[in-house]
């Protein structure tokens, strides 16, 4: 691990300074599935913006590898991956493309393409490995990033490791690390499995299970707000908060249409169906959210110590019965709506025509497809601090706006002064964190408005990243990006992590395997959801927030 | 204007670009150096019309409004008679000085315009620029009651804490004040989970000052025996002003304990109607003037006063800033009681803070909604 040291520090300074942070080290990232939508959405962008701020190791290459969709690569594969890549930042980077910047970018940047189950082409990644580390002065040390289904990770890992591609654990400068993307299985038993055979070939060390929410500024400003501020922590507890809403809404669905011409030209169903909202986002995004949130401070920033502190959360998440399934967890899908202004599908209409534009085969359980694309659910976290408190979970996609935010709502004034009067409604505190868009957090307090009568009006304080710091935050895969290349898995899910979230989520999973509903509550496209949803809130006297 | 409310391209904004163009603007009104530029919402103000030139008037009110109680203001055109075409939006962004000009804000305002089948639609895209955490207010100037205006309304107040309408000018008045009473109720109960609303109607604001008037005109301290006398009410209104005079009168007679007997319509001139009291039948006249500005002008009430016949008339004086009390049959100088302006931008503004249950309001409703049953 390399410490950033202070030159002006003396010597005991140096190994005792508070604001040691960890730099990336020497490596090749080599992306699997290179030329998926991962890649070109997110990854080639986030590093092209990590060389334009001047973040990278000198001492850097990105190898691409896999094989479009389409089958091979023609012309110049290094010049395809290229041109992916510029096509990439164009659409979707922070930064412009800046040619200077991305000249720089691109002769760093290569593509070996290859299957993922052929052995020779493992080789020939090795051989061009070796001859890059030769090249740009990189001491053998490797970071992959499995951007490919769960499916083939067990593959993938098992030729890295046949091929001799993986370096021990205990090698620090000539490192072997790789990142591997949710999902991690698609149950508790699965999940092992992935673990297991990933664990066969790189240490739990050497292991980063990225979730990029993790690496949202606000959910990092979430340890900051509470721990490096006095006014807060002492009021994070059931004492004082009412209630917590966690909420995750997408605007989009499953799949993308061509704004001219209204044809679909991409889709997640392949993966989706059969998936679901509560696999897709609670169980991993939004469980680990939940994790910092309500987290006991760790006694120190290691990243260990700061895990052993989420860990101790989801330990504590109250198991669900077969009753409490029907009582605290509503699911539903999208039917026909508007979103934007423009007519949209429902989801089983974008499944069909999904595998029709993949040439697949629907398969029959997707005929009527109960697959949820929005679940809302109340759970408790049974510990000293928060004990019967509720968490109100809530994620969808086609809902009227893309907005995920964490608001912990404090609980009421006593009905003496101000609220007495049941006509005149005296809103509680709430502070919301916005995790995207807009990065921030605001406060929604009582004032009085001026005049001679004492009246009280909600009033909201923001602060947004964007207005208060100016320039452009990073985006979540940047900073992920860098950590795993400094070897700092702070904001990665270890393996009793992954574990203990698959462990809360399946008895919901189960109960809804064991009673499989005909047909799942609806809601439009451009709602917040099934009404249904309502039923485990408004009972409870509280009500969705609107974003 | 007509073109920037409509579907003229060089106003247009894709609706999924809606924010980052408002933020856009935001920034651009920030000069080079100077500290970030605030947006100033203290609501979200829906605004719903359904034509193109009410929109033009409101959508010219609304600076106003915001500099009384700055709000994301979202002014809906829905125009169900004319041809369909899709929910087009536009978005602009004011500086607002505060602070004597120490300070810079913006108010933002986004002008959603759909017609025919599409207006159906506009509902969606309210939703997706609905601010959380801020009281949500929709204002409803359409000119048709909203209890008669179907599920559009229903859809675009599902967020909606205030429910704001305008009485003045409805085209049937007792029809519109026979349903809008029975409707506050629904409307405000139907919210579920701990949820709350409120309706308002900007003519019971217009109000405020007349009933404050004739509360002292009446106060036993100042005139005794003068509230059990009154043995007759004529309000007198200018066009388009009936159902404030109405609303006056029901009111009025509330507060005095009168129960209603019957009522009586002369079409355009003039409603009637008795009521009894422990002192016999009293009656209530709301004329209408021929012309003249839109609202009461006059409150003549017979009573007696130290014992001798006498007549209160509350007037607004020439300039309009005052309301006076006249009295005939003794001899008193006139008193008066100072009004200050109230545009309705300005009642607009004013109302959006003003987020209580009014009882005295409801319970005129009601009188009101019996009123205009005996004439039907």
């Amino acid at each position: 691990m390399a410490i950033e040291l202070d030159a002006s520090a003396t010597p005991r300074e140096l190994t005792q300074a508070a604001t040691q942070h960890m730099l990336p080290q020497p490596c090749q990232l080599v992306i699997f599935g290179a030329p998926g939508d991962l890649s070109w959405r997110k990854l080639l962008p986030a590093v092209y913006n990590l060389n334009v701020d001047g973040v990278l190791p000198s001492h850097f290459a990105v190898v691409g590898f896999g094989l479009p969709a389409e089958g091979d690569v023609k012309g110049d594969p290094d010049e395809w991956i290229r041109n992916r890549a510029r096509d990439g930042i164009q659409r979707f980077s922070r930064q412009d493309l800046d040619e200077v910047h991305f000249a720089d970018y691109a002769r760093s940047l290569f593509f070996v393409p290859g299957s993922f189950n052929d052995a020779s082409a493992y080789n020939r990644l090795k051989a061009r490995m070796e001859a890059f580390d030769q090249q740009f002065g990189i001491p053998g040390s490797r970071v992959y990033y499995l951007a490919v289904p769960p499916t083939l990770v067990d593959m993938c890992v098992g030729r890295l490791k046949s091929a001799g591609l993986v370096n021990n654990p205990d090698e620090q400068t000539a490192f072997t690390r790789v990142i591997v993307e949710k999902p991690i299985g698609r149950d508790l038993d699965s999940a092992r499995e992935v673990i297991a055979s990933v664990s066969q070939a790189f240490a739990e060390g050497q292991t980063y299970r990225i979730d990029h929410y993790l690496g949202k500024e606000t959910v990092q400003n979430l340890l900051v707000l509470r721990f490096a501020n006095s006014i807060f922590e002492p009021l994070w507890n059931g004492k004082y908060v009412d209630h917590v809403q966690i909420t995750v809404a997408e605007e989009e669905g499953l799949a993308q249409y061509d704004p001219d011409t209204c044809e679909m030209i991409a889709t997640r169903a392949g993966y989706y169906e059969g998936v679901g909202a509560l696999r897709d986002m609670v169980q991993n995004h939004m469980l680990q959210v939940l994790c910092i949130m309500a987290m006991e401070p760790p006694w120190s920033l290691a990243p260990d110590v700061v895990r052993d502190a989420k860990i101790g959360v989801l330990n504590c998440l109250r198991p669900m019965s077969e009753q409490e399934v029907e009582k605290y967890v509503v699911r539903g899908q999208y039917i026909e709506g508007d979103v934007n202004g423009k007519r949209v599908p429902g989801y089983r209409k974008e499944v069909r025509e999904a595998f029709a534009m993949m040439k697949k085969p629907l398969p029959s359980g997707s005929v009527n497809s109960t697959t949820e694309t929005f679940v809302a659910l109340k759970l408790f976290v049974d510990n000293w601090r928060w004990a019967g408190v509720p968490f109100y979970l809530r994620t969808g996609k086609r809902l009227p706006k893309r907005g995920s935010e964490v608001a912990i709502q404090f609980k009421a004034v006593p009905h003496i002064l101000f609220n007495d009067h049941p006509d005149v409604p005296l809103e509680p505190t709430v502070l919301s964190l916005r995790v995207q868009p807009e990065e921030g957090l605001s406060m929604r307090i009582a004032s009085k408005l001026p005049g001679p009568k004492v009246r009280i009006y909600p009033v909201k304080m923001e602060f947004n990243y964007s207005s208060s710091f100016g320039g452009q935050t990073p985006e979540a895969y940047e900073r992920l990006l860098l950590d795993v290349m400094a070897g700092d898995a702070t904001l990665f899910m270890r393996r009793d992590a992954v574990e203990s979230a698959w462990r809360f989520v399946m008895p919901i999973l189960n109960h809804w395997e064991t009673h499989r509903a005909r047909d799942i509550p609806e809601y439009q496209c451009g709602t917040w959801g099934p009404i249904e949803a309502d039923r485990i809130i408004e009972p409870d006297g509280r009500q969705w927030r609107t974003l | 204007m007509t073109e920037m409310l409509t579907r003229d391209p060089d106003y247009l904004v894709p609706l999924r670009d809606v924010e980052r163009t408002l933020t856009r603007q935001m920034k651009a009104l920030q000069g080079p150096g100077a500290a970030p530029v605030q947006r100033a919402r203290m609501a979200n103000l829906v605004i719903f019309c359904n034509s193109l030139e009410q929109a033009i008037l409101i959508n010219a009110q609304v600076p106003e409004v915001e500099a009384v109680h700055p709000a994301r203001a979202i002014l809906v055109v829905g125009e169900p008679s004319r041809e369909e075409c899709d929910v087009t939006a536009r978005v602009t962004v004011r500086p607002i000085n505060i602070a004597g000009g120490r300070a810079h804000a913006c108010a933002e305002q986004v002008t959603l315009h759909a017609a025919g089948a599409a207006v159906d639609r506009l509902p969606f895209a309210v939703r997706a620029l609905l601010i959380g955490d801020l009281p949500t207010n929709l204002w409803w100037a359409a000119p048709q009651p909203p209890p008669l205006a179907g599920p559009l309304l229903l859809d675009l107040s599902e967020n909606a804490q205030q429910i704001m309408y305008d009485s003045l000018g409805w085209v049937n008045p007792v029809r519109g004040m026979a349903a809008t009473a029975s409707w506050l109720d629904r409307i405000e109960q139907e919210v579920r989970g701990g949820r709350w609303r409120v309706a308002s109607d900007l003519n019971w604001r217009r109000l405020k000052y007349w009933r404050r008037l004739l509360m002292q005109a009446l106060d036993p301290a100042s005139a005794p025996g003068a509230a059990e006398s009154v043995s007759e009410v004529i309000v007198e209104h200018g066009p388009h002003a009936v159902i404030q005079a109405w609303e006056l009168c029901a009111w009025l007679t509330r507060r005095l304990g009168w129960r209603l007997h019957t009522g009586k319509v002369s079409e355009g001139v003039e409603m009637a109607w008795v009521f009894s009291t422990p002192h016999g039948p009293r009656y209530v006249r709301v004329r209408r003037l021929p012309e003249g500005p839109p609202q009461i002008r006059r409150v003549r009430m017979t009573c007696t006063l130290d014992g001798k016949a006498a007549a209160m008339n509350l007037v607004p004086e020439e300039s309009g800033r005052r309301l006076a009390i006249e009295l005939e049959g003794v001899d008193a100088s006139p008193r008066t009681m100072s009004v200050p302006p109230q545009s309705a931008a300005e009642l607009i503004g004013r109302q959006l803070s003003d987020r209580e249950r009014d009882a005295a309001f409801r319970e005129s409703m009601t009188t009101a909604q019996g009123m205009a049953q005996s004439l039907l």
